[in-house]
This record gives structure tokens, sequence and C-alpha cells, in this order.
């Protein structure tokens, strides 16, 4: 038989949920099932409150490093099944322990034991104390030290009918709600730094993240398109199932760029890309639209425009990074992976379509009149008609 | 497709591949080994070495160093010379694996002499040589063929100068863009000091080139290893790329009259349509930042470079792109970093001119009628884009 190992998952906000917590369980046994197919030998199971995977060992890095980008799980811990022997499970600890004992420093740690069968003849306290006890004897003169409240480092046993479980530290999730739990919205992705942290961000709340991408091809080249698609790529890592549509702009842009008031052109493609990707939203019955908008960042992120914008849309209009500086919204992307695909030197607009001297506070009035000039109507369903559609899931990994 | 971006890379030569693929598949002994099937493929690369540097007529006095292109072989002559504190000067219109080797000597404040008020049409002005010897200059870097203008710096001419002018200065130059387009006098190697040449320039493989230098300097390594190549560049060699580049300096060797023959032709059709474009185009105003009406000595003909405000060309390059068709942009190096190209700005444009301008290199595959393609797709794109940038630059 080969090695096994069991994989305890802790849920983050899941915990929070009332009589609709069976729902957002199934959402993220779901996308744990789906994370890891590409292993058919994994036994579930969710008793109350937690989800427990039987893997085979040789699956435990793998799993390890799928679970870290699945929404919803707060933690998890890799334990190995062995007779309840305390000798045996301090022996373990020892070996987990003493790698991340430092010279100087001295690291907390505790033991926690849970029982599922009663009839086990040590109460958990006592096991906590017989396991505990025999690791420090062996590693107090090292620096380690016992605090329940604030360990560094936690052992945990889980006592069942004739064996025992026993689990390495806990990993880190990414917390928030399984995706998929809270249902589809379009994130208008450019290849900058924002709006990929900005699609995460509403990944993690559950959202399926879609996105939408105007491609200034041909005044700019292929490389801005390359651009969102690997960073779909690397957003759709977290979420599986998310679809990227690239819409033709420079049709639109151009009719701006030449009927309309020069100082208003940022404020008027931003109001056509908002209702081109509602109207997508529309079609495919998403419920709202992301951006990566943070106020006051950029010209077209003042107060005023923004509202200029948001109202062509009775869409919500996401925007999570509204209240972020810049330096904060970096550190993001470059936690995620975005951050480096972000800053290759593609420009996102053709330098032709853009004014000398953007307005900062655009009057509605004034940019209602201006686009009477043009038929943007039928301008927004041609590039409707040739925009391509991509599942992101099937774009290979390169 | 029509390809004219030539100078940027080539496609590899049929024969070439084929080499190349047998080697991979056949030759896979390390070179540094004992035994048979080392030696054997030892063999392999010294018959190869021979047989460049039969195509190429070097002198047994100068050594031949297998390197990854042009660029590894400009930074390991450089550097290995006159790191950290030898004299150095370049025009200043040299490829960044020049220019930017130079710089890196400049944090160790070893500034090196830029020649760039002695530039003519693109040229080093030969009576400027004085001002090398007053600078105690140890060695000259140059292109001998520029990477975006095709201009020539005559090697013979430079040596004759030197040695009047400034003896203690030797001269290395980049001939990346000049083999194959260009006949090398074997004269020519005596009073070189170093020359470098990339394999994929000229329908060779990517990811092999050579350096080659007059034995008695001593370089010092830029990598360590397992002392190859004389202990000057180490590493395994690449007996396949090895293979291969050899029978691309072979053909464009062999053929680098025919070629040039063809080029020129080439050229003079771009040339001649692109001033027939400007009578039928009132607001066509073309500059031609290449030397197109001068002789081979003066000019490579692979190369046109032209600007043609207010256009952008990196806007005009992806409408003909649209259309199958792909030319060049400066480097390909200064395309990346998006600013105005430093050689074009170097010659003396202004930094529209530099950033409405293009750069067609031909390669022995092209035709007059990918030529009249070319025209054609410029054409109409010029005039289209055309309303759109006046209306731009017109709000300056």
């Amino acid at each position: 038989m080969t090695e096994r190992k069991t994989v305890l998952i802790r849920y983050d906000e899941i915990g929070l949920k009332g009589r609709n917590r069976k729902y957002f369980e199934k959402c993220l046994l779901k996308n744990i099932k789906r994370a890891l197919s590409s292993s058919d030998d994994i036994h579930y199971s969710s008793p109350r409150g937690r989800i427990f995977l039987d893997i085979p060992a040789s699956f435990a890095m793998e799993c390890s490093a799928s679970l870290k980008t699945i929404p919803g799980i707060a933690s998890f811990s890799i334990g190995v099944s062995m007779t309840p022997d305390f000798d045996a499970i301090a022996a373990l600890g020892v070996q987990w322990i003493e790698p991340k004992l430092k010279p100087v420093e001295s690291l907390k740690f505790c033991v926690k034991t849970r029982r599922s069968e009663k009839s086990f003849p040590k109460t958990s306290p006592e096991v906590n104390f017989e396991v505990g006890s025999r690791i420090m004897t062996e590693l107090s003169p090292r620096g380690l030290t016992v605090n329940i409240k604030e360990a560094e480092f936690v052992l945990e046993i889980e006592i069942g009918k004739s064996e025992a479980v026993v689990f390495d530290n806990r990993q880190p999730g990414l917390c928030g709600l399984p995706v998929g739990s809270s249902g589809n919205v379009l994130c208008l992705l450019s290849g900058g730094i924002d709006s990929p942290v900005s699609a995460y961000m509403m990944a993690c709340r559950g959202c399926r993240v879609h996105f939408v991408f105007f491609d200034n091809q041909p005044f700019l080249g292929r490389g801005g398109y390359d651009k969102v698609l690997s960073l779909a790529k690397k957003i759709n890592h977290f979420q599986t199932r998310g679809t990227l549509y690239v819409v033709p702009f420079e049709e639109m842009q151009g009719a701006i760029r030449d009927h309309c008031n020069e100082e208003n052109r940022v404020v008027l493609y931003r109001r056509m890309m908002y209702r081109i990707a509602e109207e997508i939203a529309i079609r495919q019955s998403y419920l709202a639209l992301v951006t990566g908008e943070s106020l006051g960042q950029v010209a077209s992120q003042t107060l005023e425009n923004l509202a200029a914008v948001s109202c062509v849309t009775s869409l919500s209009v996401f925007r999570p990074l509204i209240g972020m500086n810049k330096e904060s919204i970096i550190t993001r992307a470059k936690e995620i992976g975005t951050y480096e695909v972000s800053i290759e030197p593609q420009p996102d607009c053709c330098s032709i379509f853009m004014p000398k001297n953007p307005v900062t506070r655009s009057k509605i009035a004034f940019l209602e009149r201006d686009e009477e000039k043009i038929p943007w109507e039928e301008l927004r369903d041609n590039a409707l008609a040739r925009m391509e559609i991509i599942k992101v899931d099937d774009l290979s990994n390169a | 497709m029509v390809y004219l971006d030539n100078a940027a890379t080539t496609p590899m030569d049929e024969e070439v591949v084929g080499r190349v693929h047998e080697a991979m598949r056949d030759l896979f002994a390390n070179s540094g080994t004992p035994y048979r099937i080392g030696l054997d493929a030892k063999g392999l690369i010294e018959r190869s070495a021979e047989s460049i540097a039969g195509y190429l007529g070097i002198p047994s006095t100068h050594r031949i160093l297998f390197t990854s292109g042009g660029t590894e072989s400009n930074n390991l002559f450089i550097k290995g010379l006159c790191f950290p504190d030898k004299k150095t000067a370049f025009l200043g219109l040299e490829h960044p694996s020049i220019t930017e080797s130079l710089a890196f000597f400049s944090q160790f404040g070893n500034e090196p002499l830029s020649l760039l008020p002695f530039q003519r049409e693109g040229r080093l002005d030969l009576t400027s040589l004085a001002i090398l010897k007053e600078n105690r200059v140890r060695l000259i870097c140059l292109s001998h063929v520029n990477n975006e203008l095709g201009t020539v710096n005559d090697p013979l001419k430079i040596i004759s100068a030197l040695a009047k002018e400034s003896p203690k200065t030797k001269l290395f130059m980049d001939g990346v863009q000049a083999i194959g387009k260009l006949s090398l006098d074997p004269e020519m190697w005596k009073s070189l000091a170093g020359y470098s040449i990339s394999g994929h320039k000229i329908h060779g493989p990517k990811g092999i080139g050579l350096l080659v230098y007059d034995s008695k300097l001593v370089l010092n390594p830029q990598m360590h290893g397992g002392k190859q190549q004389f202990g000057v560049r180490s590493g395994t060699l690449p007996l396949p790329l090895i293979m291969g580049l050899e029978t691309a300096v072979k053909n464009a060797v062999s053929r680098t009259e025919q070629t040039q023959n063809h080029l020129q032709g080439l050229c003079r059709h771009l040339v001649q349509g692109l001033k027939m474009m400007q009578v039928r185009l009132p607001e066509l105003k073309i500059r031609f930042n290449s030397l197109v009406d001068a002789v081979v000595m003066h000019q490579s003909p692979g190369m046109v470079n032209f600007s043609f405000p207010p256009v952008e060309g990196e806007v005009i390059l992806h409408h003909l792109e649209a259309k199958d068709i792909y030319v060049g942009l400066g480097s390909a190096c200064s395309a990346q970093s998006k600013a105005p190209s430093r050689i074009l700005m170097g010659i003396g444009l202004s930094e529209e001119q530099a950033r409405c301008s293009l750069r067609i290199s031909f390669s022995r595959n092209n035709t007059t009628e990918e030529i009249d393609q070319f025209l054609e797709a410029f054409e109409k794109a010029y005039q289209t884009l055309y309303p759109t940038f006046l209306q731009k630059t017109g709000h300056r």
C-alpha cells in the first residue's frame, strides 16, 4: 500500500455563516476538488466545520501548492496517521520543530488535541501534556517554550478509534470566500498594475471574475494583447473558468478622437468601455463591473470623472482599490505574481489617441454633447460583433 | 509574409537547419572529454574553426573564439582587454553591447571618450584621430556597419589613419551587420585587434557568434569555468551551433558579391519607389537617414533608414504587421525602451524625425515584388494615418 497523508483544511469566513453555510461549504469543496483534479486518488470528507483529504504522500507538495491558491481557506495542515503512542508522536513533533529553532530566539509552541473517539483512556488536555512535556524535555534547552495563546508552532493531534493523526504546523490560505459563492463579475483589465489586483481581490470575495480588454491593434502591436492574456491566466489560477473578452477599440477611439473635444477624450473612452462592458455583462448575466481605479491616481480617476463614467451603467461598479495607495497596490501585485508581467514595457494606448491636457473635472452635460457627434451605439455594436472570446482555462501554460 | 527586418535577425538557411539538426541528433559528445567520441567532436570543432578562418581570410596571428553571439563577443573583448582602467573611445553610434560595456567602465571612473562630435553621416571623420593620441586612448570601438543606418566605417582607412595619428590606439570592430554584405579585405586583420560576428544575422543559428582577435593580446575571461577555448571563454562548446555557423559563414562569404548586387537592386527599387510616392503624395516628406546614393564603401546595401514626419514609425509598423509585412524600428533593443533612437538623434535628427522613422533591411531572400508590396502597404497606411498625426502635432 502506498504511504498516505491526511490534509486538514479550515474555512475562513464560512464559519461565520448561518443557515446558508452548507452552500458555501459545498462551493469550497467543489473548488478544492477541481484544483486537485490532477490526482484521482483522493478521499474527501467534511465533518462539521472542516474538510479532510486523504491523499497519497507523494501528492503532498503539489496539494499544498494548490491549496494556497484557493480563496475561502483560512489555513491547512498536512498530517500523518500513526498509532496513538505518545513517544512516537513526540518524536515526530521534535523532527518537525527542530529545523525551525534559531540559535538566539525562542520559539513558542503548543499541542492541541481533539478526540473524536471518547473511549480513548486520556482526555485531550492529558494528551497535550504527555506529548508536550516529551517534546519540551528534548528541545527546551534549544529555546523552545510553551505558549498556548501565541504559539508559532501548533502540533495538532486528532485521535480516532485506532489511530491518531498528527498534523504539522498550519499553512496559511488565502482566506475570504470560495469562488463562485458570490456570483460572476466582469473586470476591465488593462495591462497595468492595478486592474489585476482588483480582479484578484474580487475573486477572494467569492466572485468568479471574467475579463474585458480593449485592444488598440493595429495602432499598437500584439504585445499588449499577449500581456493581458498572461495576466488573465495568472488571476484565473485563483479561480478557474474565467472568460476573457477582447474588444477591438480602435474604431471607437478614432471616432472620439476625430469628432469630440480633445480634453474629454479619456473620459469618453472610459464611458464607452463601461457601456461595452455593461452590454457583455448583461448578455452573460454577470452581476457587476470591476475596475482597478484608485481615487485621484490619474486624471481620469477624480471624483468627478469617476462619477461621469459610472453614470453610464446601471450595474454596480466595484473598485476594490479605491482607497489604496500605489505602494500597497504594488505590494499586493507582487504577492499574487502579476507585477512582473504588468511592468513589461507595453503601452496600453497609442499616443495618437491621448490628449495633451485631459480634463480632470468633466461635466456630464458636455460629455453627452460630445457623444451626440458620433454614432456610438453603432460603433459599440460593431466592436461587440468583432469581439474575441477566450476561455482562460484553455490557454496553455506557456 | 514579407520580412524586411533582416538586420534584427534572418531566417535560417535550410542547409544550416539540416546541419544543426544532424549534429544535434548524432554528435552529442562533450568536446572536452578524452575518449574517442569526445575527441571526434573536438576535431570537428577545430575543423570548423579552420574553415571559418579560411572563408574570412583570418591569419594565424588571430584567434577565433566561439561565443553566444555579437553581444558576448563585444563584451568579452572590450571588458577582457580594457577593464578597469584602460582608456577607450567610441563614436557613440554603436550597438548597445558596445556603448553599455563602455558605460560600465564609467562606474569605475574610466570615462570612455565619445567621438560623436566627429561623426559625418554616421561615420567616423578620420581627420579627427589626433585626439586619440592626446587622450592616450588604447582602444577604439566602432561598428563596421552601423546597425540602424547601414553606414560603413572602412577598417583599412581607419587603420592607416590610426597608424599616422595615434599608433598606440588599437581598433576593435563590431562586424555583426557587415559580414555577407561587404567583402572583407584580408589585409584588415593585420592591424585589427578584434572583430565580432553573429550567426543569426547571416541565416545561421541564434546563440552562436565569433570573436576574432589578435592572439598577442591577453583577454581576461568574463566567465570562469572549465578553461575551454584557451581559458578565455569557458563553457562546453555547442557543436551543433558551431556546425551551423560554419555553414552560414561559408554561404555568406561565398555569395557576398552576388548578395551585394541583389541588395543594391532592392535598395534602388525601394528608394525609387519612395521617391515616386513623394511625387504622388504631396504630404509625404521623406528624409533618407541612410546614404542611399552612396557606394558600398560608405553604405551597406542591406539597409535603408528613412523618416517621414509627422507619422510615427511604430504605428506604421503595426499597420504593416496587420498586412503580414515586417519592418524594423531602429534597433530592436531601443524599440523595447520606447525612447527615440539614440543613433538617429546622434546623427542630428530631431526627436520627431527619429520617432517617425523605419529601418528596412534586406536579405538575399527578398524580392522586388516584396518591395512593391511594402510600398503599396506603406502608402496606404501613410495616407490613413497622416490626418490623425497632423491633428496631433497641430496641437503641439
